[in-house]
């Protein structure tokens, strides 16, 4: 049924990366109990980072066999890792960072601000009030009514719900 | 007729009736969000509810519960982001099928099937509940190892082009479960000496990283193309159509009931089991599986509804939990007074039959709001894909958050989204890492038991592999499964059974 | 009926207690619970708190912070203010965290606000095991070496400070059996695949009123009410007297560094709450003794703990370190 994919720009290096990673995993597995028992906390690790070398190998051979493009960077550039791509995965690595010092609620705004207007392309005013709407959602379902305690950061979020709770209450 | 009294209660009590009705609807939501869980939403509740008549505070309970279950295709077909672990097997053709704009068809079938595996599911405590736990008490660390393996060999299954690639994915997936303190010697496994790593990575954060950020950042190649316009003409589906299921979905319940009454194993195994057993009877899907083949939601969906009707087996004979959720109703019943074990039907019959009845009705509930408001939610998709892949991202941040409420879980859903946007891109299927993930812990620890059981003594452990007819069957049931998923069938069983198409070697 | 569905929405939107202006809580109060949704730690926690939140007049959030054996919550909590915001709800495991190097703290660290409960450890045996007492199993095991299987949850659990209390009293070669927690262990006793298991009273006393599992043990000095007939295990093991009483337990404790006035107002909340009929009740149900001490009492009580466990499990030859490093006396 599956006729012959062409290897995709990069393909053969990203398998040698996973065999390299299996037998890294192997070694760790053996540090762990090395080949003392069958039992022992290493030997599932062990038997199953040894699956991993070996269909890595098989899965590089097979690759070998289908036809390629010569390797060049421009194409890893479009067809595996177009810019936005790259760009949308250094923005959440900073959102990460950001999250515990800054608080949910600026990171989480100025996220989505900055995201929208780069995907979307609308005006401001139409980007903001998008970001603003999605935010209070969201703070709403998992803040108010699940009461997950998101990080609080620079705006005092829990002073701020007891002055409301005491203005009702 | 006291059993149809109490089986009544929830039915005639405005109060009760409208509890069940609030914690369905509220549950729906639990399970569709990733990352917030049944168990999660159950645990907040016993605090709520402390000062509560009990059977107020079952009735909420139950109905999250139920809803929560069902709540988790929701996201799997809409978004390709599980709501919960039991809803992976969903997303892999219900998702195909939102992208080919039926994502209004999917949840209606999805739903009838839900509430068809929670009935079956009802059924089957209502009447074999003591009969089953039993059953389900034989079961032995082998039992529960050959269990695992039988799940690992759908790994065949959704490999898609490149088994070597398949296969590896699932080794990957064994090895993620393995990280963190060993649970039965505390030894230090992977963890680098990181005390974060010590509880290991969570299922669901890998899960929300392979399938939601994978997915999200894939799409980010396609922001030019229109998203697709949904077909909502038709939600409910075609009775020809619920017909034509019904025999896989009722297969897939009981499957989904017997591996939900057992103590180790839940929603999550049972739907992929189904799944598994789903592609290998289906001869001829009108649409290849994991491209939109609908025996491909029907069967997860069936069985993991029913696995909650299987969880409450053990839990309500003796005391001993199904799955997670119903070890928190147990501390909810401690703390409410009452002594859930093998002694609870004795000293309180009336609960067997209340809860049976607010099962059913809970599940009534999830069919009215299962059916309605789907077109709102198909909506969804169609979407601006701009505006919604951001909030994809951050539903995905938020849901990894609160899992555990730490940061670390947010840096492994992103490890697992990049890691996992490569490996699709080179033809690495997502689906076996998942299931590596869930069926790790099953399978570690289980073999060490029974090892251990017999003092290391490979002989005597294969010995006892065929030793009671439980373990013999399954035994059976591996070698079969495995020898019509090798060439070995093919090449030499298969001809003997002359005449029959030869459609299988794709 | 109104009532009850409006208080459902406001407690599920803003949580519902009133909020007095007092100097100490003046905003809601977080509790971390080491342990999962569904464990004994997280019921008795849950159960606690409503009592707690009335006498200070706020919310407890409470969160489940699992992991490391409980050691991921306690730095947690450490990591926080000690402002009294940020409790740390637990069981006994920290007292182990030294000399099993899982962690260079331990609640002697930290102030214990209070000790709610403590339970009695007991050895349950499944039915048809041809042993009825201590002395019988230990007969047994002696003369049928590796055939006996124990039910244990992993070094430092409660399963295997009992095992070594009775191997330093008399040898016994079994084949211990690996669970991850008491419930999954008690399931396979009732399935055959154990034999015997350590377990502490509450979490197995529904099973023996059902007749499902048999009590052969009791690792007391004094019988218990609820096991009538039951000989504490120094009838047979007189050695044990000076290790007993010993048992699990579950507190509230807070930061080091936290106001002694605070302290005092959260100590008073929770051990007026432990007093309640209805956490009594449940305590009772579930053979916990119920404690509810703070201060130089409680400071006492977890340094004995600690003593206790940490020289047993150091002389059964699985610490990883020993207690003298850390200052840790050896039990008169």
């Amino acid at each position: 049924m599956s006729e012959v994919v062409p290897k995709q720009p990069g393909e053969t290096l990203f398998g040698f990366l996973m065999l390299a990673l299996s037998l890294f995993l192997f070694w760790q597995s053996y540090e762990i109990a090395g080949f003392s028992a069958l039992s022992s906390p290493g030997a599932f690790p062990m038997a199953v980072s040894a699956i991993m070398v070996i269909s890595s190998c098989v899965a590089i051979v097979h690759d070998f066999k289908r036809p390629a493009d010569s390797f060049e960077w421009q194409h890893f550039f479009e067809r595996i890792l177009p810019p936005v791509v790259g760009v949308m995965i250094g923005i959440i690595f900073v959102f990460a960072v950001m999250l515990e010092t800054v608080g949910f609620l600026l990171t989480a705004f100025a996220f989505l601000v900055v995201t929208i207007k780069m995907l979307h392309k609308g005006t401001m005013a139409y980007t903001t009030l998008i970001s603003a709407l999605g935010l209070v959602v969201i703070y709403l379902v998992f803040r108010v009514i699940f009461v997950v305690v998101l990080p609080e950061g620079l705006i005092p979020e829990s002073d701020i719900m007891s002055a409301i709770k005491e203005m009702i209450g | 007729m006291d059993a149809l009294s109490y089986f009544a209660m929830s039915w005639l009590d405005p109060s009760l009736l409208i509890l069940t009705a609030l914690g369905t609807f509220l549950g729906i939501y639990v399970g569709a969000i990733p990352g917030l869980s049944v168990t999660m939403a159950v645990s907040i509740l016993i605090s709520f509810t402390f000062s509560w008549d009990v059977n107020d505070a079952l009735c909420l309970m139950v109905g999250i519960y139920m809803g929560g279950v069902y709540g988790g295709s929701r996201t799997a077909i809409l978004l390709n982001i599980p709501g919960a672990p039991s809803a992976i097997a969903t997303a892999l053709d219900g998702y195909p099928l939102a992208q080919r704009g039926e994502a209004g068809e999917a949840i209606g079938l999805s739903t009838i099937m839900s509430v068809i595996g929670g009935f079956i599911g009802i059924i089957v405590l209502a009447v074999a509940a003591p009969n089953v736990s039993e059953f389900a008490l034989s079961f032995q660390p082998r039992d529960y190892m050959m269990l695992a393996v039988l799940g690992i060999m759908l790994v065949g299954s959704l490999a898609g082009d490149s088994l070597a690639k398949g296969i590896f994915a699932g080794a990957m997936g064994m090895l993620i479960g393995t990280v963190g303190l060993d649970p039965l010697t505390a030894e230090e496994r992977f963890t680098f000496g990181v005390t974060e790593l010590w509880n290991g990575i969570n299922p669901v954060a890998v899960m929300i990283g392979m399938f939601g950020i994978s997915e999200a950042l894939n799409q980010l190649h396609h922001l030019d193309k229109m998203a697709v316009k949904q077909k909502i003409d038709r939600i409910i589906p075609h009775w020809s159509n619920i017909k034509k299921y019904f025999g896989l979905s009722v297969q897939s319940s009981t499957l989904g009931v017997v591996i939900g009454a057992l103590p180790g194993t839940g929603g999550d195994i049972a739907a992929l089991m189904a799944y598994d057993h789903a592609k290998r009877i289906t001869k001829n899907p009108e649409v290849p599986f994991g491209k939109g083949a609908k025996e491909g939601l029907v069967a997860p969906e069936s069985a993991n509804n029913a696995a909650v009707g299987g969880a409450y087996i053990p839990m309500l004979t003796l005391g001993i939990p199904g799955d997670a959720v119903t070890a928190v109703f147990i501390g909810a019943l401690f703390i409410h007074g009452l002594n859930p074990g093998p002694l609870l039907l004795t000293e309180k019959p009336e609960m067997f039959w209340f809860t049976v009845g607010n099962l059913t009705l809970a599940n009534i509930f999830v069919l009215i709001f299962g059916l309605t408001g789907i077109r709102l939610f198909a909506k969804i998709v169609e979407c601006p894909k701009g505006i919604l892949i951001p909030l994809i991202f951050l539903l995905s941040i938020v849901g990894a958050y609160s899992i555990n409420n730490s940061v670390a879980d947010i840096w492994w859903m992103l490890g697992f989204g990049v890691l996992g946007y490569f490996m699709k891109m080179y033809g690495y299927q997502l689906g076996p890492v998942i299931l590596g993930v869930i069926l790790s812990r099953l399978m570690d620890e289980n073999w060490r038991r029974a090892i251990i059981s017999e003092r290391e003594d490979l002989g005597s452990f294969f010995l006892n592999l065929a030793s009671s007819p439980l373990s013999a069957f399954l035994l059976t049931s591996i070698v079969l499964i495995f020898l019509s998923q090798t060439p070995v069938w093919a090449r030499w069983i298969r001809p003997l059974w002359a005449g029959k198409e030869d459609k299988a070697q794709a | 009926m109104k009532k009850r569905l409006l208080s459902t929405i406001a407690a599920l939107a803003f949580a519902a207690a009133p909020a007095f202006a007092a100097e100490y809580p003046s905003k809601d109060i977080q509790g971390i619970i080491q342990w999962g949704a569904g464990g004994s730690t997280d019921a008795v926690m849950r159960a606690v708190s409503p009592h707690a939140e009335k006498v200070l007049g706020t919310d407890i959030v409470l969160t489940n912070k699992t992991g490391g054996v409980g050691a991921i919550a306690m730095k947690y909590v450490n990591a926080k203010k000690g402002d009294g915001y940020t409790l740390l709800m637990g069981a006994e495991n920290p007292q182990m965290y030294k000399v099993l190097d899982l962690a260079n703290i331990d609640y002697n660290d930290m102030i214990p606000v209070s000790i709610l409960a403590r339970g009695t450890p007991i050895f349950v045996a499944r039915n048809d095991a041809p042993y009825n007492n201590m002395q019988e199993m230990i007969d047994y095991a002696k003369a049928n070496p590796g055939k006996v299987k124990v039910g244990s949850t992993g070094p430092g659990g409660l399963t295997s400070i009992v095992m070594a209390m009775v191997d330093s009293q008399v040898k016994l070669d079994v084949t211990s059996i690996p669970y991850d927690g008491d419930g999954p262990a008690l399931t396979a006793l009732q399935g055959g695949a154990i034999d015997v298991m350590p377990s502490v009273l509450g979490a197995s006393i529904e099973h023996v009123k059902a007749g499902r599992m048999k009590v052969i043990g009791l690792m007391d000095e004094t019988p218990h009410p609820l096991l009538p007939g039951i000989d504490p295990i120094t009838k047979t093991l007189p050695g044990l007297e000076k290790l007993l009483p010993w048992g699990p337990f579950f507190g509230v404790f807070v930061k080091a560094d936290t106001p002694a006035d605070v302290v005092t107002k959260l100590s008073t909340a929770f051990n007026e709450s432990a007093q309640q009929p209805d956490f009594k009740a449940l305590m009772d149900s579930r053979g916990f003794t119920l404690m509810g001490i703070s201060g130089k009492e409680a400071q006492d009580f977890l340094t004995a703990y600690r003593s206790v466990s940490s020289w047993i499990v150091y002389d059964a030859g699985f610490a990883k370190k020993s207690p003298e490093e850390f200052g840790i006396k050896r039990p008169e």
